[in-house]
């Protein structure tokens, strides 16, 4: 998780971009009131580990650049323009260096920019494997030429690129404004490659060897004074909050937001990359902020995506790095786990403590100790001695459990792992050719170069049930220290030297966690035939992860502080396409007091990822262990969550079709409205669900905004109508957990809680309808098998249901689907209703029955009961 | 003590109601009589009578469907004949998990449950009588051991009293010890004191010439010769090199003899006052006065004697008062009421878990010992700390190795009833909290229950 996102998710909002590289954003002041935060707080981290701008060479270099004429310059006589790309060279005319300009108009009000050394003296990394396909162009055309530019069309909306000669500038324009401009203040610089020479002390000091070497950066300007978000993903020990440095996972994407406009910016650089984020907010003269973007190597691939809604930018950047995988349902559920589950007796009296206090729960998780001696795909042969006999215990009462794989592999000549990757020369390299070995949890180990397709290939093959002793189809993965963490390392990960290839581990760095999931995720789905969908868990992520799984914040620790954070840091995933996001409940270092780990869950039940974890040294935390008062109030909390999953489940398969977040900062269904851009102490699930958990030591009561100006909120659990466009106080006991229901929605939940959410499957739906003031409600309920691909294979059932002229209905929304459940409607609560004196339930062979129904005239609440249909039937409710 | 165990079949359903509900106990019946509507148990509610266990949930209290899954707060009642009956939540019901052993809450499911109470029944019939031979034997062994507990208690309690009897008598001797060895001082110093009053006597100096001549005559003919002044004397400026013969003449006063009247006039002025010559042999040289005199030998001897006679004393002395006040401390424990547990004391329990081996010594320490051999401590003996009812059915041994993040490390000792007593168990369920399992005859209760095992419709 970096703290770019973290501070993107936070909703800060720029209020235009002006411009791309020397981006001019114009900004609200909020920007600049958070990055000050970002600059408090202090904790156990050793900053002295880690790297700042000024020690680090080529960031160090580039900052030093000031604004000024720049010696770039557009040779126009070189210009190409086909149907779907212009290709243009620039000459840098103090050292008559050439590059080569791409410039790609993509479907979907996207604008690529590619610039590459015209000759380079070898090629120059391009990140491979992150977009999901070469993306489809438009066509551009030429609306001007003369000797100072051109103008080109970029379609619709009267959206023009201007390129201009002397010095090179690039500008985006909608009709008279500028959304973007590159290189405005001259700040663009690209190194080219050079041999090594001994002179350049500074790219000395990771030089060890005389023969050729490169190195290079590029970047763009800035004159931001505090260090910059450093995107280099990283095993950072205590972690601290509100701090630019880098952390486990990098997305290269940072959005803009006005009350007018969404945009965003999508820098496809896998190398160390440094962001520099600066404006002039306060002064007079108008808003901008200029952002500064330096990457240590490859070259430099931008996407402009225009916008103009939060919803377009989302579907956009989906279209390039694709949405989030469509997790199984079980996955949505809670998920117990701790370093370490001692042994199968161990696992099985933690199982039974769930089903003693009555919690559901789906996963429990082994941590490394699990493993003979840190070799992961083995079990320690005492402790886990018959691992089938502990996963079939589970699937008897169908739950499911995760086992660590991490990807450093214990160098040891009896282990199978190691041996097959040695002699197949999958291992990444030192710069001397033999196979890189760094220390780690195993000790000495290798790290499987999972860049490269036939290893990740041979990966996947090692989750056959056949090559993965002891495990079973109920068993899933999770993917730690990916980074790659290397103990012994340079700021704990694997020297930039080391080779991939062809390619230096700088020029992939980002991209090995995104490589180990990929890899992981494709085994599991191999391992079943192609049939179930995978989990697998990782904690280094880069853009396209949410392809693969679901990513937690790390290692974070048993403070209030931390439980706060994880409401921005899930919320800035999900804004940069990883929905499936959450935070260790009760904090992985440390020891929660009893009221935080009450809360944790209480937030948690409402994150996408729900999962409880504990550090080693920390005493046991299972959920009855605080006395039966607080064991109460988790149960509540987990049984919260499962009579959600429908919803849940609902909201992931949106995400996975659209690319919209799961998880929303209020500005994204709020685009106009000012006071929803700075808020992260609370957030929408989906569109209809607002959650404002408690994250305040000894709370008595928490303010809440409720958003839309004719909207009205209904408290989830008293039903109480509240007004939108307000800050509401609510009082909190240690049982609240502020949660609203948007008026004008349909939330299909199941309330027989059950054991796990298997146990759940043919349950019958209770509908939740909250009518808005115009008495009109909205909603979905999607079904399938929960845990297959026979989905894309249309078997599922996709319902509308609306509410409109006292007419309830469900309407198919996918004809050509094919699924049947058992499943049927129990209850349909109405919230804001007024009482009818007769309600009539219409089937599908238009046969009629009248229900049964309760008025509840203090809330405005109606029941109707038992109208029974089939949840995948057409069927028409007539309030009268 | 006996442990009955009732099978009661009452074949008699059928009569009573012309409906089976289900999911009830039938001390529940009386509130599902057919009528034409139903109230809820807590009375909150009235519906109609075929709305109960239909699959909705009409009551709060969960009471009108104890035979569906649909109340949040209901159970089910899990009659299992031949077994024990017991409730279940209602959200087991048709889960497709067989939690009833008849299978009675799967009756609506995929789930292909057996009736598995009979054999359950049989099982636990057996373990239960299995535990009650084990709560007799134990009890047997416990009344054995409560015995030896109080022979052992008198014993220690004698033994006691002995080393306190022993501590008196070595003080008493211990007393005359120190009066022995004060009078040999005594003695000593006199003898020390007369000898340097007597220093520039004659006698002294006769005594001193003659033993120096004595010295000098190696072949004791009384008469010194050049060989054995060669042999005996050397220049003080330069002692490695030996007397010449004309030297050695010359210090004889010119012959090549001397007897001791002579020597008394000549030579012992030369060599106790002149620079030029001294005796090579140390021993017995002039000033060595202590070991010349036999009297203050003797008395030195006499001194040392009884120094030494003390200190064993002394010594013997601490030794039992250390095993007095060890034994105190060992009897100031709470063994139980009956001193049932002190047999515990001084022995210790091994148990080998995985690459450890844990040693348990009650009322002392438990410890963890690695393949390498390396040996941690895990708590010395901290207290007894079961429930308020059975105090001693818990104990906790503290203050152990520290550990990596703060803290030391702490053993928790849970005593089950058994026949052996044995370390069972010890685990780690948090780092540096270590669980034991300790089993012996003294936990066993004569007051263990069962619950029994009965069935009904």
């Amino acid at each position: 998780m970096n703290e770019l996102q973290r501070w993107l998710g936070s909703s800060q909002i720029l209020l235009k971009i002006s411009c791309l590289l020397d981006f001019l954003y114009r900004m609200a002041p909020v920007l600049l009131l958070w990055l000050a935060v970002c600059l408090s707080g202090t904790w156990a981290v050793d900053r002295g580990n880690f790297k700042t701008c000024d020690q680090s060479a080529f960031c160090k270099r580039q900052r030093a650049l000031k604004p000024g004429e720049s010696p770039y310059r557009a040779l126009l006589e070189t210009m190409e323009l086909t149907n779907t790309r212009l290709t243009l060279q620039l000459i840098n005319d103090n050292n008559k260096v050439r590059l080569l300009l791409e410039l790609y108009r993509l479907q979907g009000n996207i604008t690529r920019v590619k610039i590459n050394e015209l000759k380079p003296l070898k090629p120059r990394y391009e990140v491979p494997d992150v977009l999901i396909r070469e993306p489809p162009t438009e066509p551009l055309s030429l609306l001007s030429q003369d000797e100072n530019g051109v103008v080109l069309s970029l379609g619709a909306e009267s959206q023009r690129v201007i390129v201009s000669a002397r010095p090179f500038r690039l500008d985006i324009m909608e009709g008279r404004e500028v959304l973007m401009s590159l290189n405005s203040r001259g700040l663009l610089a690209f190194e080219h490659l050079r041999m090594r020479s001994k002179q350049q002390s500074e790219w000395q000091q990771q030089v060890h060897i005389s023969h050729i070497k490169w190195r290079w950066s590029l970047s763009f300007l800035s004159h931001y004074n505090g260090d910059p978000y450093r995107l280099y993903n990283l095993d950072v020990f205590q972690y601290e909050l509100y701090n630019p440095m880098a952390l486990y996972g990098a997305v290269p994407v940072m959005l803009a937001h006005n009350a007018q406009r969404t945009t965003g910016i999508f820098w496809l650089n896998a190398a160390e990359t440094w962001v520099d984020i600066s404006s002039n907010t306060g002064s007079s003269e108008t808003p901008q902020t200029d952002v500064r973007w330096i990457s240590e190597s490859g070259i430099i691939d931008v996407f402009i995506m225009l916008g103009p809604t939060p919803n377009d930018v989302f579907s956009q950047y989906a279209s390039l790095t694709g949405t989030q995988s469509f997790p199984p349902l079980a996955s949505l559920g809670y998920h117990q786990c701790r370093w370490n589950y001692n042994d199968q007796e161990d696992v099985q009296s933690v199982d039974a403590g769930f089903d003693e206090h009555d919690i559901p729960y789906d996963f429990i998780w082994l941590d490394i100790e699990h493993t003979d001696g840190k070799r992961y795909f083995t079990w320690d042969p005492h402790k886990f001695a018959t691992p089938k006999e502990m996963l079939q215990g589970l699937m008897d009462k169908k739950r499911k459990m995760v086992a660590i794989v991490d990807p450093h592999i214990k160098v040891d000549s009896n282990y199978k792992i190691h041996n097959e990757i040695r002699s197949r020369g999958f291992y990444i390299k030192n710069k001397d050719g033999g196979d890189y070995e760094g220390w780690c949890w195993p000790g000495s180990a290798g790290y499987p170069d999972f860049t490269r397709a036939d290893m990740r290939a041979w990966w996947a093959s090692m989750f056959a049930y056949d090559q993965y002793e002891g495990s079973m189809e109920n068993l899933y993965t999770w993917n730690d220290m990916n980074e790659p963490s290397v103990f012994n390392g340079p700021e704990v990960t694997m020297h930039k030297d080391a080779m991939h290839g062809a390619w230096e581990h700088r020029d992939v760095h980002n991209l090995y966690g995104f490589y180990v999931q990929m890899a992981t995720a494709e085994g599991l789905i191999q391992r079943s035939g192609g049939v179930e969908r995978p989990f697998v868990l990782t904690r280094a992520f880069f853009a396209g992860s949410q392809r693969f799984g679901a990513v937690w914040t790390g290692d974070n620790a048993a403070e209030w502080d931390h439980l706060k954070i994880s409401i921005p840091m899930c919320l800035s995933l999900g804004l940069v396409g990883i929905s499936f996001c959450g935070a260790d409940v009760g904090g992985f270092f440390k020891s929660p007091s009893t009221e935080l780990l009450v809360r944790w869950y209480q937030t948690g039940a409402y994150q996408p990822f729900f999962r409880a974890h504990a550090h080693l040294d920390t005493p046991r935390r299972e959920p009855w262990l605080f006395g039966p008062e607080n064991t109460a109030l988790i149960r509540e909390a987990v049984r919260q969550r499962y009579t959600f999953m429908p919803y849940w489940y609902q909201q992931f398969y949106l995400a996975h079709r659209t690319g919209q977040p799961v998880m929303r900062p209020l500005w994204v269904e709020y685009p106009q409205d000012p006071a929803t851009f700075a808020l992260d102490d609370e957030f929408l699930i989906g569109r209809d669900l607002l959650v404002h958990p408690v994250t305040e030591e000894g709370a008595r009561g928490v303010t809440a905004y409720l958003p839309g100006k004719d909207e009205v909120w209904f408290d989830i659990h008293t039903f109480q109508k509240h007004n939108g466009a307000q800050n509401l106080y609510i009082p909190v006991t240690m049982s609240s957990i502020p949660v609203f229901q948007r008026g004008g929605s349909i939330i299909p939940r199941k309330m027989r809680v059950r054991r796990s959410s298997s146990c759940m499957e043919h349950d019958p739906y209770t509908l939740y309808v909250a009518l808005n003031p115009q008495r009109t409600a909205e909603g979905e309920l999607y079904i399938d098998d929960g845990h297959t691909f026979n989905y894309e294979k249309k078997e599922f059932i996709h319902r509308r249901l609306s509410f409109a002229n006292n007419v309830l209905s469900s309407v198919n929304l996918a004809p050509d689907a094919q699924f049947t459940t058992g499943s049927w409607i129990e209850r349909i609560v109405i919230l804001g209703a007024s009482k009818p004196s007769k309600v009539t339930l219409k089937a599908a062979d238009g046969q009629e029955s009248q229900i049964e129904f309760e008025f509840d005239a203090s809330m405005s609440v109606l029941t109707l009961r038992k109208p029974g249909m089939n949840s995948g039937a057409d069927w028409t409710v007539t309030l009268q | 003590m006996r442990f009955l165990i009732i099978i009661s079949a009452v074949f008699c359903y059928g009569f009573v109601d012309s409906k089976k509900i289900r999911g009830i106990s039938s001390s529940y019946k009386r509130f599902y009589r057919e009528r034409k509507s139903f109230l809820c148990i807590d009375g909150s509610k009235i519906i109609p009578f075929e709305q109960v266990n239909d699959d909705y949930c009409d009551c709060e209290d969960g009471s009108d469907e104890p035979g569906t899954s649909a109340c949040p707060r209901g159970r089910f009642y899990c009659t299992n004949l031949g077994f024990r009956p017991h409730y279940i939540p209602s959200s087991r019901v048709n889960d497709g998990i067989c939690d009833c052993c008849d299978a009675s809450d799967e009756y609506n499911s995929h789930a292909h449950c057996q009736n598995t109470c009979w054999n359950l029944g049989q099982r636990e019939r057996a373990y239960v009588e299995g535990q009650m031979r084990t709560l007799d034997e134990g009890l047997r062994l416990k009344q054995q051991l409560i015995e030896e507990g109080v022979l052992l208690w008198r014993e220690k309690q004698a033994q006691l009293r002995e080393l306190q009897q022993v501590a008196e008598d070595l003080q008493i001797k211990l007393e005359e010890h120190r009066r022995r060895k004060h009078e040999a001082d005594r003695l000593k110093e006199q003898t020390l004191k007369a000898l340097e009053a007597a220093d520039s006597g004659l006698r002294h100096q006769n005594s001193t010439v003659t033993s120096i001549f004595e010295l000098l005559d190696s072949n004791k003919d009384s008469s010194i010769t050049v060989d054995e002044l060669q042999a005996k004397v050397a220049l003080i400026h330069d002692e490695e090199r030996v007397l010449s013969e004309d030297e050695a003449v010359a210090l004889l006063g010119g012959g090549r003899q001397m007897d001791l009247t002579k020597f008394r006039h000549t030579l012992w002025d030369i060599l106790t006052k002149g620079d030029s010559v001294k005796i090579k042999d140390t021993h017995g040289a002039p000033g060595s006065l202590v070991g010349e005199d036999l009297h203050l030998e003797a008395a030195d001897r006499a001194a040392k004697w009884e120094a030494t006679n003390l200190k064993k004393v002394e010594e013997a002395y601490d030794t039992v008062n250390m095993e007095i006040s060890d034994l105190r401390k060992k009897l100031a424990i709470d063994y139980g009421t009956d001193w049932e547990f002190l047999f515990l004391n001084s022995q210790c329990y091994k148990l080998k878990v995985y690459e450890y081996t844990y040693t348990l010594c009650p009322f002392n320490q438990v410890t963890q010992k690695n393949t390498a051999g390396t040996e941690v401590s895990l708590g010395k003996w901290g207290m007894w700390a079961g429930t308020p009812k059975n105090q001693y059915s818990q104990m906790v041994y503290e203050n152990g190795e520290p550990c990596w993040q703060g803290g030391s490390r702490s053993a928790t000792v849970t005593l089950t009833c058994g026949t052996e007593t044995a370390l069972r168990s010890v685990k780690e369920p948090s780092k540096c909290q270590y669980i034991m399992d300790f089993q012996t005859p003294v936990a066993c209760q004569p007051v263990l229950k069962q619950r029994g095992i009965h069935s009904e419709l």
